[in-house]
Formats: C-alpha cells, sequence, structure tokens
C-alpha cells in the first residue's frame, strides 16, 4: 500500500472535518452545554448535575453511536460490493437488517426475558443478519445480474415486514410496545453504560476486517482468477459476510434500521478516492461513514426546533437519490 | 513442467485421451483443436479447476488433485482470454496481484516481491504504460498486462486459454512471438490454445493437436497445414 501526496492531504483533510464536527455534534444541542460540563461528566461524574447528566447520558452517547454506526455501515457496504462485485450492494438494500428485524421480533414476542434482555437483542440482531446474509450468499450463486440480487434483497424485506405484521397481530400489548419503541429506533436510545460493550464488537469486527484487505484486494479480478491466485473463495464469504452481519446486527439492535449509509458512502469513497487498495478504501470508509452520520444528526439537531426527522429517514431523503444515480450510471 | 499421463478428457463421453505426454520447460505449446473439442477442459484440468474423466495430471511432478489452492498457485498461472480491466487499477497494482499467493496474511510486499514485478514488467517492456488505468489502455496492452501478472506469479508454468482471440494481427503476431521469448528466456513451460495455426506454423511453435480421427493428443513432428486441418478438423481441401 503506497501512499500518495494527495491521499495523506485527503486523509488529513477528513479527519480534521471529522473531528471538528464531533466537537459541533457535541455543542449543537437545544440545551447549553459548556466543555467543562463533558470533562466533568467523564472524569468526575456529579449525578446530581443536570448538564453533567445530560452530557453523560444523552449528547456523548448519541456521538459515539454516531460514528460507530456510520463507520460500520459503510465498511459493509464496501466489503458487500467488492464481495458480490455490485456497486448497489449494502446492508440495508440486501435486506441484512431485515434479518436482524426479524430475529428480534421473535425474541421480544417469545415471551422469555432472557431473549429480551440486552444481550438477548443483540445477540438475535447479529444472528439475524447471520442467517439473511447467507441466503443472499445462496441467491448470490445463482444470479450474477446485478439488479436481481437487488430485488432478492427487496423481497427479503416484505417478507420480513409480512412476517412481523402477522406477530404483530397475535402478540401481548406489553411486547408490542417494546417492539415497537426498538423499531422506531434511532441514535438517541444509547446509553452510557452500553457503550463499551459496542466498542468490544465493533473494535473486534474491525479486526477481523484486516484479514479481509488481501482477498477484497484480489476479488475485483473476480472470483475464479481469485481462486486461481490461491484462496479460498467459500472462507472469503464467510468471513466477509460474518463481519457485515456483527457490524449491521449491532448497530441495527441499537440503533434500529439506518437505511443507504452503507450504500452511498463507499461509492462516494470510491469517487473521491479513485482507489481499489482496500488497505486505503477501509480507512477512508471508516473516517467517511463516521463523517456522514455525524453531520447528518447535527442537521437533525439543528432543525429539531422546527421538525423532528428520525435519522432513518434523513439518510433515506440523501441516499435514495444516490442509488438513482448510481443505478443510471454504473449498472450495466 | 506439465506431465499428463493416461488422461481421458471429456464430460460424460470422453473426448480425446493422451497416453504420456511431457511438456517441458523453456518451451511453448499451442493447443490446436476444432470448437468443443475439449482444449479449454484440458487447460482447466491443468489448472485443477475441472477434473479429468481417469488418469493423472502432474505440475511440477505432483498430481494437481493432491495440491492445494494455494501450492497450485505458485506452481501454475493462468491467463484468460480477455481482461477486462478494472476501474481505477493501475497496470502495476494489477500486476502486484500475481504476488498473491507469495505475500503474508496482509499481502504486504517485500524487496522480492517488488523485483518480481519490476522483472515481470521489464520482461514485457510495458514500462511506458505499466502507471496507467487498466481500463484506459488497448486490448492488446491488457493482454500483455495479464501475462506480466502471470510471471509476477513466479511460476514454472503458464497457462493461456485463447490469448490472442480478441486481438488484431498485429498484435497477434506480436503475443505469440512473447510467449517464445518468455518460455525461452525465463525458462518457463507455456501453455496456450489457439485457433491461429498460421501464425504458430510461421513462429514456428510446437503444437499439440487434437486428433479428431482417433481421439488423441499429441505432440506431432512437424507436419503442414494441410494434414492439420484434415486430422484436427476434419476438413480437407478439394
Amino acid at each position: 500500500m503506497k501512499w500518495k501526496n494527495r491521499d495523506v492531504y485527503f486523509y488529513t483533510f477528513l479527519l480534521v472535518t471529522l473531528v471538528l464536527a464531533s466537537v459541533g455534534h457535541l455543542f449543537s444541542g437545544v440545551i447549553p452545554i459548556t466543555f467543562e460540563n463533558y470533562s466533568d461528566a467523564l472524569w468526575d461524574f456529579d449525578p446530581q448535575s443536570t448538564p453533567q447528566l445530560i452530557a453523560r447520558e444523552f449528547r456523548i452517547p448519541r456521538l459515539v453511536i454516531s460514528m460507530l454506526a456510520g463507520s460500520a455501515l459503510a465498511v459493509s457496504g464496501m466489503l458487500m460490493q467488492t464481495l458480490f462485485n455490485n456497486p448497489l450492494a449494502g446492508p440495508y438494500v440486501l435486506g441484512i437488517n431485515s434479518g436482524s428485524s426479524l430475529f428480534v421480533a421473535f425474541s421480544l414476542f417469545s415471551g422469555f426475558s432472557i431473549f429480551s434482555s440486552d444481550l438477548g437483542i443483540v445477540a438475535s440482531a447479529l444472528l439475524g443478519a447471520f442467517v439473511f446474509g447467507s441466503i443472499l450468499l445462496g441467491f448470490s450463486m445463482y444470479t450474477k445480474s446485478q439488479v436481481s440480487l437487488l430485488l432478492i434483497g427487496l423481497m427479503l424485506g416484505s417478507f420480513t415486514t409480512a412476517i412481523i405484521t402477522v406477530l404483530q397481530s397475535t402478540t401481548q400489548a406489553e411486547e408490542l410496545k417494546a417492539f415497537t419503541i426498538w423499531t422506531m429506533g434511532s441514535l438517541q436510545h444509547v446509553q452510557f453504560e452500553q457503550l463499551p460493550l459496542l466498542l468490544l464488537i465493533f473494535s473486534g469486527a474491525l479486526l477481523l476486517c484486516l484479514l479481509l484487505i488481501k482477498p477484497m484486494n484480489v476479488l475485483i479480478l473476480g472470483e475464479k482468477t481469485t481462486e486461481l491466485l490461491g484462496f479460498n473463495i467459500r472462507k472469503i464469504r464467510l468471513l466477509t459476510i460474518t463481519i457485515t452481519a456483527i457490524f449491521t446486527g449491532l448497530i441495527t439492535a441499537y440503533c434500529g434500521p439506518i437505511a443507504f449509509v452503507g450504500l452511498a458512502v463507499p461509492n462516494i469513497t470510491r469517487m473521491l478516492f479513485r482507489t481499489q487498495s482496500h488497505g486505503k478504501l477501509l480507512v477512508a470508509n471508516l473516517v467517511n461513514g463516521a463523517l456522514f452520520l455525524v453531520l447528518s444528526d447535527i442537521i437533525i439537531q439543528l432543525v429539531e426546533p422546527i421538525v423532528t426527522i428520525p435519522i432513518n429517514a434523513f439518510t433515506s431523503l440523501i441516499g435514495a437519490p444516490i442509488l438513482m444515480l448510481i443505478v443510471l450510471k454504473r449498472i450495466r | 513442467m506439465i506431465h499428463l499421463k493416461n488422461i481421458e478428457v471429456g464430460y460424460a463421453n470422453p473426448l480425446f485421451h493422451a497416453e504420456d505426454i511431457q511438456l517441458e520447460t523453456g518451451k511453448v505449446y499451442a493447443l490446436i483443436g476444432s470448437n468443443g473439442s475439449g482444449k479449454t477442459t484440458l487447460l482447466h484440468a491443468i489448472i485443477g479447476r475441472k477434473h479429468i474423466l481417469s488418469g493423472t495430471v502432474f505440475v511440477n511432478q505432483k498430481d494437481v488433485r493432491l495440491q492445494s489452492q494455494k501450492e497450485l498457485a505458485k506452481n501454475v498461472a493462468f491467463v484468460s482470454s480477455k481482461f477486462e480491466g478494472v476501474e481505477h487499477l493501475t497496470v502495476r497494482e494489477y500486476i502486484t496481484l500475481g504476488r498473491a499467493p507469495h505475500t503474508d496474511a496482509f499481502g504486504r510486499l517485500r524487496p522480492n516481491d517488488h523485483q518480481q514485478i519490476d522483472y515481470a514488467i521489464r520482461a514485457l517492456c510495458i514500462e511506458e504504460f505499466c502507471d496507467r488505468l487498466t481500463q484506459e489502455i488497448s486490448d492488446g496492452e491488457r493482454q500483455l498486462a495479464a501475462i506480466a501478472r502471470a510471471i509476477s506469479q513466479d511460476t514454472t508454468s503458464i497457462i493461456l486459454d485463447e490469448p490472442t482471440a480478441f486481438l488484431d494481427y498485429g498484435n497477434r503476431k506480436r503475443l505469440i512471438r512473447t510467449l517464445h521469448y518468455i518460455a525461452k528466456e525465463l525458462d518457463k513451460c507455456v501453455v496456450f490454445s489457439t485457433h491461429d495455426i498460421d501464425l504458430c506454423l510461421e513462429e514456428e511453435i510446437a503444437l499439440l493437436l487434437i486428433d479428431q480421427s482417433n481421439g488423441t493428443l499429441s505432440v506431432p513432428f512437424p507436419i503442414s497445414k494441410t494434414e492439420i486441418l484434415a486430422k484436427g478438423f476434419n476438413y480437407r481441401q478439394e
């Protein structure tokens, strides 16, 4: 991996922007919180102080989850786009999120408290993402058409919605409420105490990503050539789906579905960096994904006094037109 | 080095058989046969992608079926008939991918890898376009880049499936000469399938003929075009 001057400027620029955006994010809420409140909230927390409480329980988790969600979804999208050789691939459009939603519905409606605990929801979201990822992988071996794969993803989504509707009509009011709250999910529901687990799982998946850099660099030549260069294609597929499932399932568990980030950001990144080196693309997508969601969330917070936009709706507003552009320009 | 021993090639029914054929390093072989005669199947058997009906294919003295994907990638390289190019990928980066079987899990390049890459670029005299994008160069240049990638893989054998199929006459002739050159100078065993019988005869390339009349694969002694057409293609001039 050779770093050119142009790359270095680009990364520095994006990183600085990300830092500025993060600071902006922390100070963009309606209630004013000072820098001191933040440092106290982290190192010398006093539960009696309202500003500190807001900083610790709302602002910091919201910033961290925005960054993690953006990065995780962007990297998932990048991996899926290379694996399926399809610029339209992404965890949302291919229905990986739907898998998480379905399995979370199952576990919440099951009535067992183990399944509806925090860890239970995360586990079922990961499992659901993995199962749907595997189904998709199965289909991708039979159809090489880029648009067909998208249609299968859409169908997985509709199928899930249908099953959930049936489940909802036969379930108790209490469980229904829990699920409804979960589906409305947003960046606001994560608690400070949940951050360590989130960060741990995220870092684990990120470390696994490092193993995929070399195979991904070769995979752009096609699966056949990759095999002839000594790679085990099944292992690559399995690892990719596992990582994607962890990232997507994790974020879906904590934030609900967030549309199009995984599709739009990797495409923008490839256009900006003009490279196929997945080492560079990985770093770039981590930064760009985080930046994309942090900026989106700043805008959401700024317009909040006038209108409340859920994060999923906001990313769709931006992401859907980008998807249409890609279909027009790049799909054969 | 490739050794075909008692092999039978085909699908449900055998298409041809070969008793004992040694393909040596330092030589280039043109595999000639009519459409559907089993050329590609044979090439795929050598690179371990397909199995033959019976017999054994040895690459570097070892049965290909007993070699792992990675081991085989160090012994034999494959070039398909067309490389379309990849967005944002330069020729040099593309050639670098040929080092994949030799690098560590993260694909880091050692000095030796850089040497092999530069060596491949020099051997094919493609310095002038090695920093351009693979989608921007011509079909002929891309085919040379693909061969350079195979050379950087540092194998004893290189298999090419109809490498001249999409090239114009000048590029075909140049490509066949290049194959001859790399076989001799880099001491590799080069096997390519082709329909360019005239060019192979002009360049005095060793032929590997799939004989339709008796269903055998053979390395015939100097043979005339009329004989090739009669045996390989069941075609007789009036």
